[in-house]
């Protein structure tokens, strides 16, 4: 297990060490990965200016849930870069993957270590900043439990979208090609969590609901960070299932990722 | 002429033959609609019209800017500056047709595909979910065909001009990224113009980005007519015009830059 770190730290080392060689065109890249999501909330920053709040929630509310996916998504994005399923996509294409399996080290350590796209520093910036003007505006009563709950739910959020990357990769083993439709739950997903749940209609609510559980992640969380009352009158414990879900979610990808793997055929280049 | 319409044929066969993206694609623009949709309903909250856009209006023009996605590019492209890159920009340099018509047919027949199948599939699907405001009249289809494609014109000939970034910087991607985001911000994609703040949207006026989506978008609604409509498409003619100008020129002293190692 300590070697198996040890040797993650090493082909994460490498890693940063190739994309730090172009100083100007790394931080060029990060500037600009860091604008374009930021043009998303800077729209509904603007049209919340005309419409002042949407379904109940202020500017500042918005912001945190926006806030508080975002550097949860780019962390995640950053640490499962080699699971990303376009990536991925490519392992499985041109054969890499026979290489990965002939290593006396672990198949995920290897997927793990293979990428880490430091770039993505400008999505968590963003996220952040937004954060922050979220946090600085809203009349939060800090409780202990309040507090301990944040890194709570920035691990969780992490662990469940990384959970849909692995499921995005390992559908790959079957179709070879990487499967766009997983963008609706990934890329998709983000922007579903960055609104009150409430906005959306009885069928899709209830798809993020039961079968991919969004809603506990940010939404509820939220909820209760902001002291906002519960317009769907879920039981009490609700804002605190979002580590469950994460795990579980992460549990669930991980073994459909054995279960994958155990099916791999090589394309054979 | 003839050697267009070829080139144009042989991209729509290109791009017809990735059938499983296709419908991938449109699922992904449907599901997007959707959310985004719902978005507007909640913003709306019960009005029937906010500065002089109406709920169904702006779902109509919210689905329709899901279902040009892909005609229009909206998200960029990126194959122009990646010739550039490999050096296989030099065979198309000797070629006899211009660069910039050469890349037109190739873009137009991927464009023509999409239209049809992530276009107009697309807001068929949609009507089944939210109702949709169509032009009511001939003329008034007429008009928005016309809007959509000097619209379609405006954003090629923006993409030319963002990918010939790649002559003088080897992070033409990373520029390309951020000027996308400009016009997809700008042009009305990601909130119908009318919805933003009066100050943000007349600053929007006055690039060419409104030209490519948003313009068309208020004649497919009928919200422009007479002197306004003409004034309107003759925007859009002259940001096109002055695209073409601005491209041609900096082409010019792109390739005068071009070094190509052979091999």
């Amino acid at each position: 297990m300590r070697r198996q770190f040890s040797l993650y730290l090493r082909l994460i080392s490498i890693q940063l060490r190739s994309q730090m060689q172009f100083r100007a065109s790394f931080w060029t890249d990060v500037m600009t990965t860091g604008l374009l999501n930021f043009s998303y909330f800077f729209s509904t920053y603007l049209v919340l200016q005309r419409f002042g709040s949407i379904a109940g929630w202020t500017i500042a509310e918005m912001a945190f849930l926006y806030g508080m996916i975002e550097i949860s998504f780019g962390a995640m994005d950053m640490i499962f870069s080699g699971f990303d399923p376009d990536s991925f996509s490519r392992f499985i294409r041109q054969g890499l993957l026979d290489q990965v399996l002939l290593r006396p080290v672990s198949v995920a350590v290897q997927v793990f270590g293979s990428a880490f796209v430091l770039r993505r520093l400008g999505r968590i910036t963003q996220g952040a900043l937004v954060l922050a003007f979220a946090l600085i505006n809203l009349p939060v009563h800090w409780t202990p439990l309040k507090l301990g709950l944040l890194p709570v739910m920035w691990v969780s959020q992490i662990m469940a979208m990384g959970a849909l990357f692995m499921v995005g990769s390992t559908l790959t083993f079957w179709t070879v090609q990487r499967v766009e439709a997983i963008n609706i739950l990934t890329y998709g997903g983000v922007e579903v969590m960055s609104y009150p749940m409430t906005i959306y209609p009885r069928w899709m609510r209830g798809f993020f609901t039961y079968l991919i559980p969004f809603i506990f992640l940010n939404y509820y969380p939220a909820l209760f960070i902001l002291g906002k009352p519960d317009p769907l009158g879920l039981p009490a414990f609700t804002p605190f299932l979002a580590p469950l879900v994460g795990g579980a979610m992460l549990f669930l990808a991980s073994r459909f990722w054995r279960l994958g793997l155990s099916h791999y055929q090589s394309t054979g280049t | 002429m003839r050697l267009f319409l070829h080139l144009v044929k042989l991209s729509i066969l290109e791009q017809a033959t990735y059938r499983t993206a296709l419908v991938a694609g449109l699922a992904t623009n449907f599901f997007w609609g959707l959310f985004r949709a719902a978005v507007i309903v909640a913003l709306y909250n019960g009005r029937s019209e906010v500065n002089g856009l109406t709920l169904e209006g702006a779902i109509t023009y919210i689905a329709v800017g899901q279902a040009m996605i892909a005609f229009l590019s909206l998200f960029g492209t990126f194959e122009l500056m990646a010739t550039v890159y490999s050096g296989s920009i030099a065979s198309d340099l000797i070629r006899p047709t211009p660069l910039f018509f050469l890349w037109m047919a190739r873009d137009l027949g991927h464009s023509l595909v999409n239209l049809v199948i992530r276009g107009v599939l697309l807001l068929g699907v949609f009507a089944l979910f939210y109702p949709i405001a169509l032009p009511e009249t001939p003329l008034g289809w007429g008009w928005t065909a016309l809007s959509l494609i000097i619209g379609w014109l405006v954003s090629y000939a923006w993409r030319f001009l963002v990918n010939l970034a790649a002559f003088w910087t080897p992070d033409a991607r990373g520029i390309g990224r951020g000027a996308f985001a400009l016009s997809q911000l700008a042009s009305g994609f990601i909130i119908p113009l009318r919805l933003y703040p009066e100050w943000f949207s007349h600053l929007c006026y006055l690039t060419p980005f409104p030209a490519m989506f948003n313009t068309g978008m208020e004649v497919f609604l009928g919200a422009l007519s007479g002197g306004q409509l003409v004034r309107a498409l003759g925007v859009q003619l002259i940001w096109f015009l002055g695209l073409v100008l601005l491209s041609q020129w900096i082409l010019r002293a792109g390739i005068r830059r071009l070094v190509i190692q052979g091999g």
